[in-house]
């Protein structure tokens, strides 16, 4: 055996736990979902090979698609709001005192708290009758009386986006501080010996050096709120009027208020070709961009 | 010779089989169970009843509603299913035809004590002539009212409404006290709530709601169309509070609790929660009403109990089932802790002696129905569901024609699967 094809196998050897989860928790269930897909499995029991029949079904369903252009709005929405807070954060706080310190570990606190239980603080901090959020936007002077935010789709989004930008931005800001303090420090002190103002550090040095820690942050807040669910399920309900279901809490109502297993996993494998497919531009994009 | 009949003959089998099981020295068990977490009280009250009287034990493991349906398909899939199950009835038609539970037509037509059994419960349980459940913890939906509210809206504090009409009418003369007082509590947003309180309005008006299949009729008659145009008169004179429209169920109960609320539906429920908890809250209960005045309904709720197909230990499961009715159960276990008994003979008993509320939730259960229907969940209970979706545009958008049709005709696409 030639020792190309030995450092193979150990190659292999050294990969196989890896491959083993990956096989047993991605790579399995994938073909399973794509298996039920072509079902008519119910969560009940029973079902056939089906073919393409749930995928026919998925693009007739207005329910679907208007799920997902609610989620594609939010995604556009939260996206810029979320990369431009990470980004002042990770600015403020990139330096290493102690004070910045506590400032960057304050902000990342929620990030460890789930998801479901900061939309279900967030639910009655909104709450018109108790909730503290409303008392102190009344006491400020912002509002006159205490607002039904769930009350209109636009409101209940404003009010989504608040409490998921108070959860997840401390995990953005931490991704772009690590990028800033790697860039070198002659860098940016030689920058300042040229006089370049702070304005034109930021842009001109901060942010290209740090662009794969941007990028890299903006492609998971898209992932996640492509994804979103938990939070919209706990303080909207899909509601009002069903106006604010994003595709996965479709997918959920499918499978588990429905119980139509099969016609779940077709929408999920199209859920996943969207978001795969926007992934890879978002990266090809960044890419070129860097070439450029 | 007079010969046995065949189903004399089963009958004596099951008996003897009974007979024989309670009586032979077999090993004590312990019994799995799984209830829904939002009934998991008073499953927890029955079962440890039946722990501190018997040997086989029972270890009850609430799980959260919204994974029941899954935990117990993939559980009797994979062959671990739990010996018994407690669960929100209106699943019972979908399970029984999918084979989730275990026939026990023959154990009950032995036991003297189903006879009394509440209709309601025999009719859910029942799938093309055989039987799989019978009723554990009950509930069903009742009209409540604020004594206090009454007396100083000029209202007899002692006389609930009688029709949908004396609702409304009542419900203005309450708000007419104050702008932070209500006549009238719902919550807009939640599909189960509101087939437990609302429907049986519609329903003792004479109306069908849900079709058993596509060519079946649904939401029939007046009283869908005159209980929604109630509803759309209350909110739109602003009767309700605006925070109904978006009140998913968090509110369903604490709304009425808070004191600023004239009525409200509710559940038999609440007896117990307001004795525990708000013993000095002065409020009247009486049945759901429809359009004329006697015309009364309520939506049997609550869980029924079931052995789960492949469970391992179904000869002791069945003790169960038959101890549930039992007079030891249904007094000590439910009528003692303010809980409906699932048996009608036992309904005026020594716990419920004077005590109105009870009594009357015991009228309701008599009076109630449930509906038997496949998809219940897509029909009603899911987020989307075209009920849900015909009560928000009648009441809150204003199109009740509009919306009693799309809702009619979502039904039966649904139900045609």
């Amino acid at each position: 055996m030639s020792r190309r094809s030995r450092n193979r196998w150990v190659g292999l050897v050294y990969t196989t736990p890896a491959l083993a989860f990956v096989s047993v928790f991605v790579l399995w269930p994938l073909c399973h979902v794509l298996w039920l897909s072509l079902t008519s499995r119910s969560l009940l029991g029973g079902g056939e090979f089906i073919g393409f029949d749930n995928y026919t079904r998925a693009f007739a369903d207005k329910s679907f698609w208007q799920a997902l252009e609610f989620t594609l709005t939010y995604t556009a929405y939260i996206t810029p709001i979320l990369l431009v807070l990470n980004l002042a954060l990770a600015l403020l706080t990139a330096a290493d005192t102690p004070l910045r310190r506590l400032t960057r570990t304050v902000i990342f606190l929620p990030v460890v708290i789930g998801l479901a239980s900061s939309s279900l603080l967030w639910y009655w901090l909104f709450d018109q009758q108790v909730g503290l959020f409303n008392k102190l936007l009344v006491d400020l002077g912002i509002l006159t009386e205490p607002m039904i935010w769930f009350r209109k789709a636009a409101s209940a989004q404003v009010a989504v986006t608040i409490s998921v930008v108070w959860k997840v931005v401390g995990f953005g800001m931490i991704l772009m501080v690590a990028g800033i303090q790697a860039i070198s420090n002659d860098i940016i002190e030689a920058s300042r010996i040229d006089g370049a103002s702070s304005f034109l550090r930021v842009r001109r040095i901060v942010i290209p050096l740090a662009m794969r820690s941007i990028v890299m942050a903006t492609v998971i807040s898209v992932i996640g709120s492509m994804l979103a669910f938990d939070q919209f399920y706990l303080m909207t309900k899909g509601g009002p009027r069903g106006q604010t279901f994003t595709s996965v809490y479709w997918v959920f109502q499918n499978g588990f208020a429905r119980f139509e297993l099969g016609y779940s996993s077709a929408l999920s494998v199209i859920l996943m070709v969207i978001i795969t497919s926007a992934t890879a531009l978002q990266l090809w994009l960044s890419r070129k961009g860097s070439k450029a | 010779m007079k010969s046995l009949s065949v189903p004399g003959f089963r009958r004596l089998l099951v008996t003897a089989s009974l007979v024989a099981m309670v009586a032979s020295p077999v090993s004590a068990e312990t019994l799995t169970m799984w209830v829904r977490e939002s009934a998991a009280d008073p499953g927890k009250l029955m079962v440890d009843l039946w722990n501190g009287k018997h040997d086989n034990k029972i270890e009850l493991t609430a799980i959260p509603d919204t994974q029941l349906v899954t935990k117990l398909a993939t559980s009797v899939a994979g062959g671990n299913a739990p010996d018994l199950v407690s669960f929100d009835l209106i699943y019972m038609p979908d399970f029984m035809k999918a084979g989730f539970l275990t026939d026990v037509t023959d154990q009950l037509a032995a036991d003297p004590h189903y006879a009394t059994h509440v209709q309601a419960y025999k009719d859910i349980s029942t799938y093309e002539g055989k039987t799989y459940g019978v009723g554990f913890t009950p509930d069903v939906s009742v009209l409540v009212w604020n004594k206090d509210l009454f007396k100083a809206a000029g209202l007899d504090p002692e006389k609930g409404p009688t029709t949908i009409q004396e609702i409304v009418d009542d419900a203005r003369k309450v708000h007419a006290l104050g702008k932070d007082t209500y006549g009238f509590w719902f919550s807009g947003a939640c599909p189960g709530c509101n087939i437990f309180v609302t429907s049986p309005m519609m329903v003792a008006a004479g109306s069908k709601i849900l079709p058993k299949n596509g060519t079946d009729e649904a939401l029939t008659g007046d009283g869908v169309k005159t209980v929604l145009e109630a509803y759309k008169t209350m909110w739109d004179e602003g009767l309700i509070p605006a925070s109904a429209e978006t009140d998913t169920g968090a509110n369903f109960v604490s709304a009425f609790v808070g004191g600023n609320i004239g009525i409200a539906g509710t559940g038999g429920f609440l007896i117990s929660l307001m004795k525990r908890e708000h013993p000095d809250f002065n409020y009247g209960m009486t049945l759901l009403p429809g359009i004329s005045a006697g015309q009364v309904s309520g939506f049997v709720g609550g869980d029924v109990v079931a052995i789960p197909a492949k469970g391992k230990n179904e000869a002791a499961a069945r003790e169960f089932l038959t101890w549930v009715l039992s007079d030891e159960a249904q007094l000590d276990g439910l009528a003692k802790n303010s809980i409906l008994t699932t048996r009608t003979d036992l309904a005026d008993n020594e716990y419920t002696k004077g005590n109105q509320p009870v009594l009357m939730t015991a009228k309701a259960l008599a009076a109630g129905y449930v509906p038997w229907v496949f998809h219940f969940a897509d029909m009603v209970n899911s987020d989307s569901s075209p009920w849900i979706q015909m009560l928000q545009q009648a009441i809150f958008d204003g199109d009740i024609d509009g919306a009693i049709t799309e809702a009619r005709a979502a039904m039966l696409e649904i139900a045609a699967r």
